[in-house]
């Protein structure tokens, strides 16, 4: 092997510590703020060129086991934090982020990947590379906004007032919704090429429908005035549900005849 | 802030109202569902199903607009029925999405209640269908008077109403039939999941040829006290070709030399075939602590015995790999002279007239030497209308990010 994952994911890893710690004495010396950025961002950098090896290494993207998607999550959810950060100077959200992408790839250090290059002729579609990264963006958008809405309860319970916090945990989720509806909708019109109908109550489908049918739930609250603060237990807990459908499945009754088992990981 | 208790039913009606009708109408679904024995709703097909959708549609939209400001209609259109109705679906789908949806036991109770069949119930019908008459009462008021500014939310509400409406009023219309054929050989009749009678096409279906192309072969270490097979060290599928190399404890294998396709031949050492009757080949060097040997082993076929390699009470085997792609060379042709030659491939499916031809599957204890083709053949005549619901959500979606980020901006 190449490429080692325990290397990327240490180094990564490493690099996401060492930045928050940084971050977090920047408070008192200003003068760590950039190399803690700078590191940070590191951690990403590293995951997103390992997932670029890995690729070239497995002749195909690595998006077919729950492993590979979470190197997705562990890159790009750090990112979600620093893009709120520097959008609306927002700075406690990137460690939450940065604690839950090293989490995803502890899992991966302790269950060691099968390496499979083959991919079977159902996923040899145009629409695996949009359909996946559009719901791996969507979700990782969702997870930023539960993170969120869990800090907002956390202040709430601590009676701080944080309606920044929560026009954050808002937006996000609204994003993620859009992602959502389009990755539901990317996996419907691929599925009418590849298995022959749009929609078949599959219980991931059941699932991602229930995710989306909970995010559509919560904007209608949001738009009927419903108040903010209580929505952020709401928000915080939807993610439970997108859970589910990503990786619970799996393990439900009802998913015995599923195409859409990941490959044990 | 001053706390109002509102009383039961007080006007205007609000959540409390709403939750118990949608309760009220899961309850009355799961009872005609009972009382109907769980046999579940016989949509009517083309063209009645289309009749009765826009009667309903009109019907919505003149209630929308002839009674707007009427404390009832204002109620069924609004936002907190709309919410319970979506949780009343979130429910079903909840139950759906846990349930197996296959058959039960006829009689039992789950099955009287349908809710192994939730999708095609009474409760669900009933709940989409309220559903679907609170989403047009909305909708009607923002059709009309139309302002420009209402149109992410007319795309986004419309698409939806449009792609829930006709995918489920078109349900009874979608013909699924799978017709198995051999190589050299014509089938038009069609089989359904749920029966054992076929059913005559309006065309033909003839096979040229199957065709199966499968990844590498692997190599794994089987051990048949156990029957289990065993991963090598790196717990990585390993593909065989020439430099492949694997370990298990104390055991180190090379591929020296690997023929994808060939025949035993004299002295043990195959000799290159042609891919309808060679099989994959490789000569491995094994290194089992100071001793070492060479061996040709295969992946066998239905015709030819699998060689192995053994070392103490373990065999080194190859594995065929995986399918990587099968499709069928056919000629579809209708009573009229009508005829399409074209290859059938998983995801590349063909039109003929208003069905779509798909790849579906094969013998596969035969695998990659399976003289039978299942090829599923499909008919949606509501297929562009589902599409135009989906399209328009899009459109809508791509609105409300927009204008998402837009008032985002405004805020900060």
């Amino acid at each position: 092997m190449i490429v080692d994952f325990n290397t990327a994911a240490i180094v990564a890893i490493a690099c996401w510590a060492t930045g928050m710690l940084l971050g977090l004495l920047a408070i008192r010396t200003p003068a760590l703020k950039l190399p803690g950025m700078v590191l940070s961002l590191a951690g990403s950098v590293v995951m997103a060129a390992f997932i670029a090896f890995y690729w070239a290494l497995l002749d195909r993207p690595p998006l077919r086991t729950l492993g590979e998607t979470r190197l997705w999550y562990a890159a790009l959810i750090p990112l979600v934090g620093f893009l709120v950060e520097y959008r609306w100077k927002i700075g406690w959200l990137k460690y939450y982020c940065m604690a839950l992408a090293g989490f995803f790839l502890g899992i991966n250090m302790l269950h060691p990947e099968v390496f499979d290059k083959t991919l079977m002729p159902a996923l040899q579609s145009p629409w695996f590379i949009p359909h996946v990264v559009v719901y791996l963006v969507g979700y990782v958008l969702l997870a930023a906004s539960s993170v969120t809405a869990l800090h907002n309860v956390y202040l709430q319970l601590r009676s701080k007032g944080n309606v920044s916090g929560e026009s954050v945990s808002h937006y996000l989720a609204l994003l993620g919704f859009v992602l959502l509806s389009f990755g539901l909708i990317f996996g419907a019109l691929w599925a009418k090429e590849a298995w022959g109908h749009y929609w078949t109550w599959d219980p991931k489908e059941t699932w991602a429908f229930l995710s989306w049918l909970a995010y559509l739930g919560y904007l209608h609250a949001y738009r009927y005035k419903i108040d903010q603060s209580k929505l952020q237990w709401y928000l915080a807990l939807a993610f439970v549900v997108l859970l589910v459908c990503w990786f619970g499945v799996n393990y439900l009754p009802s998913a015995q005849n599923s195409v859409h088992t990941y490959t044990q990981s | 802030m001053v706390v109002v208790r509102r009383r039961w039913f007080q006007a205007p009606w609000e959540f409390r109202e709403s939750s118990l009708f949608t309760a009220v109408a899961l309850c009355l679904g799961f009872v005609i569902e009972y009382a109907t024995s769980g046999s579940g709703i016989a949509l009517p097909r083309l063209p009645v199903n289309a009749i009765a959708l826009s009667v309903f549609a009109v019907l919505i939209l003149s209630i929308g607009l002839g009674f707007r400001n009427t404390p009832a209609v204002k109620w069924f259109g609004g936002i907190p029925l709309g919410l319970c109705l979506i949780v009343g679906i979130a429910v079903l789908s909840l139950l759906g999405g846990i349930l197996p949806q296959e058959a039960v036991p006829s009689g039992s109770l789950p099955a009287r209640l349908g809710i192994h069949k939730i999708f095609s119930g009474w409760p669900f019908a009933l709940v989409v269908l309220l559903f679907l008459a609170n989403l047009g009462l909305s909708l009607s008021g923002k059709l009309i008077p139309f302002k420009v500014q209402n149109i992410q939310f007319i795309l986004f509400h419309a698409g939806f109403w449009i792609a829930l409406s006709c995918g489920i009023f078109g349900s009874s219309d979608l013909q699924r039939l799978v017709v198995p054929i051999e190589e050299g050989k014509a089938g038009n009749l069609g089989y359904t999941m749920e029966s054992d009678t076929p059913q005559p096409l309006p065309f033909s279906v003839f096979l040229h040829d199957f065709s199966l192309e499968e990844y590498p072969p692997q190599l794994l270490l089987y051990d048949p006290h156990s029957d289990k097979l065993l991963m090598d060290k790196s717990k990585a599928t390993l593909e065989v070709r020439k430099g492949t190399t694997a370990s298990w404890n104390g055991i180190e294998v090379l591929v020296l030399d690997y023929m994808p396709s060939a025949l035993p031949g004299e002295g043990g050492i195959p000799q290159p075939a042609d891919r309808s009757t060679g099989i994959p080949f490789a000569k491995v060097k094994i290194t089992t602590g100071a001793t070492q040997r060479e061996a040709w082993i295969s992946t066998g076929s239905p015709s030819l015995r699998p060689d192995a390699a053994q070392l103490g009470n373990l065999y080194l085997i190859m594995v065929p790999g995986t399918p990587k792609s099968f499709r069928s060379a056919v000629t579809v042709q209708d009573t009229e002279g009508n005829a399409v030659m074209a290859n059938l491939e998983v995801n590349k499916p063909v039109n003929f007239k208003d069905w779509k031809l798909y790849q579906m599957g094969y013998d596969e204890k035969a695998g990659r030497w399976s003289k039978l083709s299942l090829i599923e053949v499909i008919r949606d005549p509501w297929l562009p209308a589902v599409y135009l619901g989906f399209f328009m959500i899009m459109a809508g979606n791509i609105l409300f990010f927009w204008t998402g980020i837009k008032r985002k901006e405004v805020a900060a």
